[in-house]
C-alpha cells in the first residue's frame, strides 16, 4: 500500500511539475484515508488519496482516466467511496477536492486475510506509513497533512504541519519549502530561549553516472544528487556552549520530490569509507533506520550514530556535557532527458531510479562518499571552532581562579575575605576555587548572542511537538 | 689664569643662571616637593586590587559577567593640558571594557588578574620584581614582554596608582654621566663623575642623598651622540654639567631620573635631539606624556637646544647633509602641531613649521659636514653661552 500512495504522491508531484507549478503555490493539503468497510465481511484495506489547495492547480480529475490509473497503479482494485463525512471534514478545512483517487491494494488485501495477529501487524505498519508522510511533509512543508486510519473499527488520526519553514533555493529545481522545525532540545532542558528553527546548508551537487543494468531498462538521461543538510539543535545563540556530534541520518528524495528507500547495503559501507582524522569525529556505525527518540520519526532513511569522547569522565559534571547534534542529510536527486515527456515516461524514469537506486550509488561509489565527507567537514569546521573558543575560555578561566584565590588566600584582610566566601556562599577558599570555576563556566557557557536568522521560544523544559498548529512567521 | 677660567666659566654660564632664576621663580618649587613626597601607601594598593577581586566575586554571586574596566590611554581625548604638569589623564575619560566570556578578550582579562595578584605578592612582602621577571615567570600565558609592559601600564591606570608603587620595576636603558653622586636603595653609592657613563637605576624612587653642582642637564636623544660628547669630554668643557641618555625614545627610568634631577637640583633642561619629526616627538615625550603618572615623569621646563630647523639655515649646514620629509614625516609633524601644549610654545611650533616649510630634517651628525669637532668645540658652547635655546 505505501508503494501505491508513493506513486499517487508522486503522480501529483510530475503533474504539478509539468504545469510548472510555482514554487508559491506549493501549498495546499492531503489526506490519505486509510480504512475498512463497516460491517463487511471481507476485511480489505481500503485508500482514499485526496488534495486540495493550489499544489494542485490545474489538475483535471477526468484525465485521471481509468486506464492511466491501471497504468500507474497496476496492482489495485476498485474500492467503494469513503465515508463522506470525511471528505466534508476535510473540504470544510481546506478547501474543494482538486484531486481524489480511492483504491484498494491487492497484495494488502491478502496480507490481510494471511495475517495471524492484526492487531500487531496493523500498529507496526501504520506507524511505517505515519514515518513516510512525515519525511513527505519534512520537503514539501507547504502542504498539510491528515493520515487518517479507520480500520476493524479503530480510529486515529494524525494530523502533520510544519511550524517553521525555510525555503531552499537548489541549482535545478524550483526551490525547496523545508520544514525546518527542531523539536529537540538540549539534554539540560535550560530554562531560556532557544532556537526552535534549523538553518539548512545547500551543499554541493555532482552527477551521477547511470550503471549500465538502469540504463539497459530504459533509464537514461542526466542524473545528479543535490544535497542540503540540517544541523540540530541550533545552538547559534548560545556561541560558547559545548557541542558534539552524535548522529546523522541521511534521506534520499526522487525528482519528484517524495522519500524513497536508502539503499542500506550502499549506506553500511559508508564509515569504512571516511576519514575521521581530517573530520576530527568520533568513528561512525551504521543503525538501522531507528530514529532517536527525540527526533521525528523519518521513514526509510539510514542512521549513523557516532562515538563519542570521554563520555563516562566521572569528573565531568552532567552540567558539563556536551549538547548532543544531529545532522540531517537530504539527497535530492534530480534527472533530466529530453525525450521523456509524457507524464508515464517520467513516473517510469522515477521507479526505475528508485529500484536501481544501490546500483547507482554503489557506481558513484567515490563521489557519494566524498560529498558526504564535505558535509560531514563543513559540519565539523564549524563545531571544532567552537570548541577552540571553548578551551580558550577554560583555559583563561583556570588562570583566573587560581589568581583570585592567591589573592584572597594571602589576604590578612579578614573582611575581605569573608565577604569573598559570602558572595559565592562557601565556607572556605577550596570550596571558593570550585565555586568561582562553576560560576565562570555558568556564566561563559550561557551567554547568549540573539541571531538574526534564529527563531527563539521560551522553552520551559519539554520538547514541542511536531504536530503542533502552524505558526505565522 | 684662574681669573681667566672664572671668567670664562661666568660668562658660560651667565644665559644658564639667568634661566635658573626664571623658572625657579615660575614653578612652585614646596607644592612641587610635597607631590614628590606623597607616595601611595601599601595597604592602599593591596586594598585596591582587593576591591577588583570583591567586584569579580559580586558579578558572579549574580550571575553577571565579571569585566574589567580600563581608562582608555590610547586616546587623546582623554587627556588635558596642565601648564605646571603637562599632560595628564581628564577625569572624565573613555574606557575599554575587558569581558571574561568573550574569547577575543578572555586572555588579557586572565592576564590583568595573573600580574595584580603578582603585584599583591610583592606589595605584601615589600619586594620588588622587574618586568622582564613576570614575562618570564609565565611566557606561554603573557606572549611577548609587550603585552606585560602594557598590562602593567594599564592596571596602573585602572588603579590609579603610580607604577612604582606597584613594585613593578622597568629594565632601564639610559645612561648618565657627569657631575652626578647618590645613593641607591640598598645603600650603593653611584658616582657619574668618571668618563664612561652609568646606567640610571632601575628603582629611581629608592635614590636619596643626591649630591651635584651642575649648571645644566642635557638630554641626548641617541646613544651615539652620547658617547661622542662623552669621547669628546663635554662634561670636562662644559663642567659642572650632567649628560643624559634614553638611548632613543626616553625609558620610564630615564625618565622618572630626570624628573627627580628637577624636584631635587632645580636647574635648566636641555635637549639635543636630531631637527627631524621622531627627535621631535622624543623631545615631546620629556616634556609631556600620555602617562596616567605625568606630574612624576615629565619636566615642563625642557628647552630644546638643538638641533633646531632654524640653525640648520643658520649655520648653512651644507644641502648634502640634509634630507627630504617623507609623507609619513609631514603626517607627523602634522599630528605634533595638533599636540595642546604646542599651543603654549610659540617657539617650539615655529621651529616645527619651518621644518615643514623648508621640507628637510637633519640629524646631528651633519654638523660634523661644517667641522669634525663642530658640535662639542663650537656648537654646544655657544648655544649655552648665548641662550640659544626655545
Amino acid at each position: 500500500m505505501l508503494r501505491e500512495i508513493r506513486q499517487v504522491l508522486r503522480l501529483i508531484q510530475l503533474m504539478g511539475k509539468q504545469r510548472k507549478r510555482s514554487s508559491l503555490k506549493n501549498t495546499g493539503a492531503l489526506l490519505v484515508l486509510l480504512w475498512t468497510e463497516k460491517g463487511s465481511s471481507h476485511q480489505r484495506l481500503n485508500c482514499t488519496v485526496a488534495a486540495a489547495g493550489s499544489w494542485c492547480f490545474g489538475i483535471e480529475m477526468q484525465t485521471l482516466q481509468a486506464d492511466l490509473k491501471k497504468v500507474l497503479l497496476p496492482d489495485v482494485w476498485p474500492c467503494p467511496e469513503p465515508d463522506p463525512e470525511e471528505l466534508s471534514a476535510f473540504t470544510d478545512l481546506y478547501g474543494s477536492l482538486k484531486f481524489l483517487l480511492n483504491f484498494q491494494c491487492v497484495k494488502d488485501v491478502m496480507s490481510f486475510f494471511q495475517m495471524k495477529n492484526p492487531g500487531h501487524y496493523s500498529s507496526k505498519w501504520q506507524a511505517h506509513v505515519k514515518a513516510f508522510l512525515q519525511t513527505f511533509g519534512l520537503t514539501n512543508a507547504g502542504i498539510r497533512i491528515q493520515l487518517k486510519f479507520k480500520i476493524h473499527g479503530q480510529k486515529s488520526q494524525h494530523d502533520f504541519s510544519a511550524f517553521l519553514i525555510s525555503k531552499v533555493a537548489l541549482s535545478v529545481q524550483p526551490p525547496l519549502i523545508l520544514d525546518v522545525t527542531c523539536s529537540a532540545q538540549p539534554w539540560c532542558n535550560q530554562r531560556g530561549l532557544w532556537c526552535q528553527k534549523g538553518h539548512p546548508v545547500v551543499g554541493e551537487r555532482f552527477p551521477l553516472g547511470i550503471p549500465p543494468k538502469a540504463m539497459d531498462q530504459g533509464l537514461f538521461g542526466e542524473l545528479s544528487v543535490q544535497i542540503v543538510s540540517l544541523l540540530s539543535p541550533c545552538v547559534l545563540q548560545y556561541p560558547h556552549l559545548p557541542t558534539e556530534l552524535s548522529r546523522m541520518q541521511v534521506l534520499v528524495f526522487s525528482p519528484s520530490n517524495v522519500p524513497v528507500s536508502a539503499p542500506s547495503g550502499f549506506f553500511q559501507t559508508l564509515p569504512v569509507a571516511l576519514d575521521y582524522q581530517h573530520l576530527g569525529l568520533g568513528r561512525m556505525h551504521c543503525c538501522s533506520s531507528k530514529a532517536s527518540p527525540d527526533d521525528p520519526v523519518h521513514s526509510d532513511g539510514v542512521v549513523f550514530t557516532v562515538e563519542r569522547e570521554n563520555w563516562d569522565d566521572p569528573e565531568r559534571q552532567p552540567s558539563h556535557l556536551p549538547v548532543q547534534q544531529s545532522l540531517l542529510v537530504l539527497l535530492f536527486l534530480q534527472h533530466s532527458d529530453p525525450f521523456t515527456s509524457e507524464l508515464t515516461d517520467k513516473m517510469d524514469c522515477e521507479l526505475l531510479l528508485e529500484l536501481h537506486l544501490e546500483d547507482i550509488l554503489s557506481n558513484n561509489r567515490q563521489a557519494v562518499t566524498s560529498a558526504l565527507q564535505a558535509e560531514l567537514f563543513n559540519t565539523m569546521k564549524a563545531l571544532k571552532e567552537r570548541k577552540k573558543k571553548r578551551e580558550k575560555l577554560q583555559s583563561a578561566a583556570e588562570v583566573i581562579v587560581s589568581a583570585t584565590i592567591s589573592i584572597v588566600s594571602s589576604s590578612s584582610n579578614m573582611d575581605f575575605r569573608n565577604a569573598c566566601l559570602k558572595h559565592m556562599k562557601v565556607r572556605d577558599t577550596h570550596e571558593l576555587s570550585a565555586s568561582l570555576r562553576e560560576s565562570l563556566w555558568r556564566v561563559s557557557s550561557w551567554k547568549r548572542l540573539p541571531k538574526v536568522g534564529c527563531y527563539s521560544a521560551q522553552v520551559e523544559g519539554q520538547a514541542a511537538s511536531n504536530e503542533a498548529v502552524r505558526a505565522e512567521i | 689664569d684662574r681669573n681667566i677660567m672664572s671668567a670664562f666659566e661666568a660668562q658660560l654660564f651667565s644665559e644658564i643662571d639667568k634661566l635658573r632664576v626664571q623658572l625657579l621663580n615660575n614653578v612652585d618649587i614646596i607644592a612641587e616637593n610635597q607631590r614628590a613626597v606623597e607616595e601611595i601607601s601599601q595597604d592602599e594598593i593591596l586594598t585596591q586590587i582587593e576591591g577588583v577581586i570583591l567586584g569579580i566575586m559580586t558579578s558572579l554571586s549574580r550571575d553577571e559577567v565579571p569585566i574589567l574596566v580600563l581608562p582608555n590611554r590610547s586616546s587623546w581625548a582623554n587627556i588635558s593640558f596642565d601648564s605646571a604638569v603637562g599632560l595628564q589623564m581628564s577625569s572624565e575619560h573613555s574606557v575599554t571594557s575587558i569581558r571574561s566570556d568573550c574569547p577575543s578578550s578572555v586572555t588579557k582579562f586572565a592576564q590583568i588578574l595573573k600580574i595584580l595578584s603578582v603585584i599583591y605578592r610583592l606589595v605584601q612582602s615589600n619586594s620588588y620584581a622587574t618586568k622582564r621577571d613576570i614575562y618570564y615567570s609565565n611566557i606561554q600565558l603573557f606572549g611577548s614582554q609587550r603585552t606585560v609592559d602594557s598590562i602593567i601600564d594599564d592596571i596602573s591606570c585602572m588603579l590609579k596608582v603610580p607604577r612604582r608603587s606597584l613594585h613593578v620595576l622597568a629594565t632601564s636603558k639610559g645612561l648618565i654621566s657627569g657631575d652626578l653622586c647618590y645613593l641607591e636603595e640598598d645603600g650603593t653609592r653611584v658616582d657619574c663623575h668618571p668618563s664612561s657613563a652609568v646606567s640610571i637605576s632601575a628603582n629611581i624612587g629608592g635614590i636619596r642623598n643626591i649630591i651635584s653642582s651642575a649648571k645644566f642637564i642635557m638630554i641626548v636623544e641617541k646613544d651615539a651622540t652620547f658617547q661622542r660628547l662623552l669621547d669628546d669630554d663635554l662634561c670636562t668643557k662644559l663642567s659642572p654639567c650632567i649628560l643624559i641618555t634614553g638611548k632613543g625614545v626616553p625609558d620610564v627610568n630615564s625618565r622618572l631620573m630626570v624628573r627627580k634631577l628637577w624636584d631635587t637640583l632645580h636647574i635648566p633642561i636641555f635637549a639635543l635631539v636630531d631637527a627631524d619629526p621622531h627627535g621631535t616627538d622624543e623631545l615631546s615625550e620629556c616634556r609631556s606624556s600620555m602617562s596616567f603618572e605625568a606630574h612624576s615623569l615629565t619636566v615642563p621646563s625642557v628647552m630644546w637646544l638643538g638641533l633646531l630647523p632654524s640653525d640648520l639655515q643658520r649655520l648653512r649646514v651644507p644641502e648634502d647633509s640634509l634630507i627630504p620629509l617623507t609623507k609619513a614625516d609631514e603626517n607627523k609633524l602634522n599630528s605634533l602641531l595638533k599636540r595642546p601644549y604646542l599651543t603654549s610654545q610659540p617657539d617650539w611650533s615655529k621651529e616645527i613649521e619651518l621644518m615643514q616649510q623648508s621640507k628637510v630634517k637633519a640629524e646631528l651628525q651633519s654638523l660634523s659636514s661644517i667641522a669634525p669637532d663642530f658640535l662639542t668645540n663650537i656648537y654646544l658652547p655657544n648655544k649655552l653661552r648665548y641662550g640659544g635655546w626655545v
